[in-house]
């Protein structure tokens, strides 16, 4: 029993980490072009090889997840809202976001 | 902070068909992830490198476009020297080559009647004048509403009092045949580059004030008898006095008489006094004018608690479009108060005052308040109504000091 629960984990383990996976690849063609305008036009990301100056270097804020959807979804000063993106679209690119600066928590 | 914008953009395309194909990448990236120590957010962040120059201990680095003065960084002589001065930039300042030759800049003049472009030599020859000026973020005090709002939470240190050097506007419009007729603001746009792909209007720099802001406005170039910094807006930089910190733009590089407001989204709908809860919208009040305010300096928050006895309660107070008339002080949070004397020089209208009242205080925590009346009778408020973006927070309420004596 013990073993088949422990296979069971594991499984469900190896599913979330794929998913996790697809999100980071979502999350990344939306930073680096899908989003309009795209993220790295203004930030600067090293793990997405972008070097906009414009905007805060994500790579020093190390913003977390939540502040990454936070912004994109209301804004915060000189950056507008990304109305335009799903509920779906916003996660990916908060965790990929978060993750790719080292700011995941 | 030098990598030229286009440079970025190639760099961004080149490596995005390359990358999205690379299966391996999100794990990389989760391993980066892993080695970084979470505990870094928690330390002090260091200085930005474009003001790495500043004095970090006076410093307060909230990100890479917010730097703010401590609040027992500001001392008791009333100018503040640039490098413990505030930074708030809306956009990453241009690259610092633009202050290599800093007579060699350009500035587009538009709605006179002899439109044209003139360098900051040129400028030089149409007239010279100092202006003290309270330089305030217009956010300042945003993190001392009990409501808050997003955006940096300042507390005091997004202020300083400055000089300014440079022309009056006004001389400026009357060599270039006065003010076109009709012109009711006067609008400037900064020179940050905005890169391709972005609509320039969601984010430059571009305010328009009341064309009754030109009487006392200036196009200034140094600041506290050295060249506008290149963090603080050099080579050349837009002043209007006490108009709060976004209306002075840095790096302008037009200026232009105008019929209506910009249509830049930082005047449309940001930087608008807007209900709790709401959105911006042009119709609600712009912030422009700063308000009567003050606050104590010294003892600042935070500190170790005081030895019983006479205690120096000093600070600042500023009127925004006028002087500062009268300080009062109260050590009991407000219930009782007593008139502060005024110390130091009076740079006129536009600068803060410095003010101490001597007191003796017992063991035990007092809250400190002070509330400073302007020359035309107007009262710091005693609570700053909220509003979304948690802009010009004056109240007195808001803004007293706790001390423990022991």
């Amino acid at each position: 029993m013990k073993k088949l629960a422990g296979l069971a984990a594991g499984l469900v383990l190896a599913a979330a980490s794929s998913v996790s996976a697809a999100d980071d690849s979502v999350g990344k063609r939306l930073f680096m072009q899908d989003a309009t305008p795209p993220c790295g036009v203004c930030h600067a990301l090293n793990a997405a090889g972008t070097a906009g100056t414009i905007g805060p270097s994500l790579d020093e804020m190390k913003p977390d997840a939540e502040r990454v959807a936070r912004v994109i979804r209301s804004g915060l000063g000189a950056m507008p809202a990304y109305a335009q993106l799903t509920d779906q679209q916003v996660q990916a690119l908060a965790q990929y976001v978060s993750k790719a600066s080292g700011g995941a928590k | 902070m030098s990598t030229p914008t286009d440079l970025g953009r190639r760099r961004l395309l080149a490596s995005g068909t390359a990358a999205i194909a690379a299966a391996g990448i999100g794990g990389a990236t989760r391993a980066v992830a892993q080695a970084a120590p979470p505990a870094a957010a928690a330390q002090a962040k260091p200085l930005p490198a474009y003001v790495s120059w500043k004095d970090a201990d006076s410093m307060i680095v909230h990100s890479p476009n917010t730097v703010e003065t401590r609040w027992s960084a500001f001392g008791s002589s009333l100018i503040t020297p640039a490098d413990r001065l505030y930074i708030r930039n809306n956009l990453a300042p241009p690259d610092v080559s633009i202050v290599a030759n800093r007579d060699a800049w350009q500035l587009a003049v538009e709605g006179v009647k002899q439109p044209r472009t003139l360098t900051v030599a040129d400028l030089k020859s149409l007239g010279v004048d100092a202006l003290p000026m309270v330089l305030q973020c217009s956010g300042n005090g945003r993190g001392l509403f009990s409501d808050k709002a997003s955006g940096t939470q300042w507390k005091v240190g997004a202020a300083g009092l400055v000089i300014w050097g440079g022309v009056p506007l006004r001389a400026v419009a009357e060599a270039l045949g006065g003010v076109a007729p009709g012109m009711r603001f006067v609008t400037g746009t900064g020179g940050e580059a905005i890169p391709a792909g972005i609509d320039p209007k969601s984010v430059i720099v571009e305010r328009s004030v009341p064309i009754s802001a030109l009487e006392d406005a200036m196009l200034a170039w140094e600041m506290n008898g050295e060249p506008i910094p290149h963090a603080h807006g050099g080579p050349l930089r837009l002043i209007f006095p006490g108009y709060s910190g976004v209306n002075n733009v840095k790096y302008i590089k037009r200026l232009a008489f105008t019929r209506d407001e910009t249509d830049a989204r930082i005047q449309q709908t940001r930087y608008r006094i807007v209900p709790p809860g709401g959105k911006g919208h042009p119709s609600m009040p712009a912030v422009w004018t700063m308000g009567t305010k003050s606050w104590i300096n010294s003892p600042a928050p935070g500190q170790r608690p005081l030895r019983p006895g006479w205690v120096q309660i000093h600070g600042v107070a500023m009127g925004g479009m006028n002087a500062a008339r009268r300080v009062e002080v109260s050590i009991d949070g407000g219930k009782t108060w007593r008139d502060a004397a005024f110390f130091g020089p009076n740079l006129g209208r536009y600068a803060w005052r410095q003010f101490v009242l001597q007191a003796q205080l017992r063991p035990g925590t007092h809250q400190l308040a002070s509330r400073a009346t302007d020359t035309q009778g107007n009262v710091q408020e005693e609570r700053t109504p909220f509003n979304a973006s948690g802009y010009l927070n004056a109240g007195w309420r808001a803004h007293m000091v706790q001390v423990t004596v022991a």
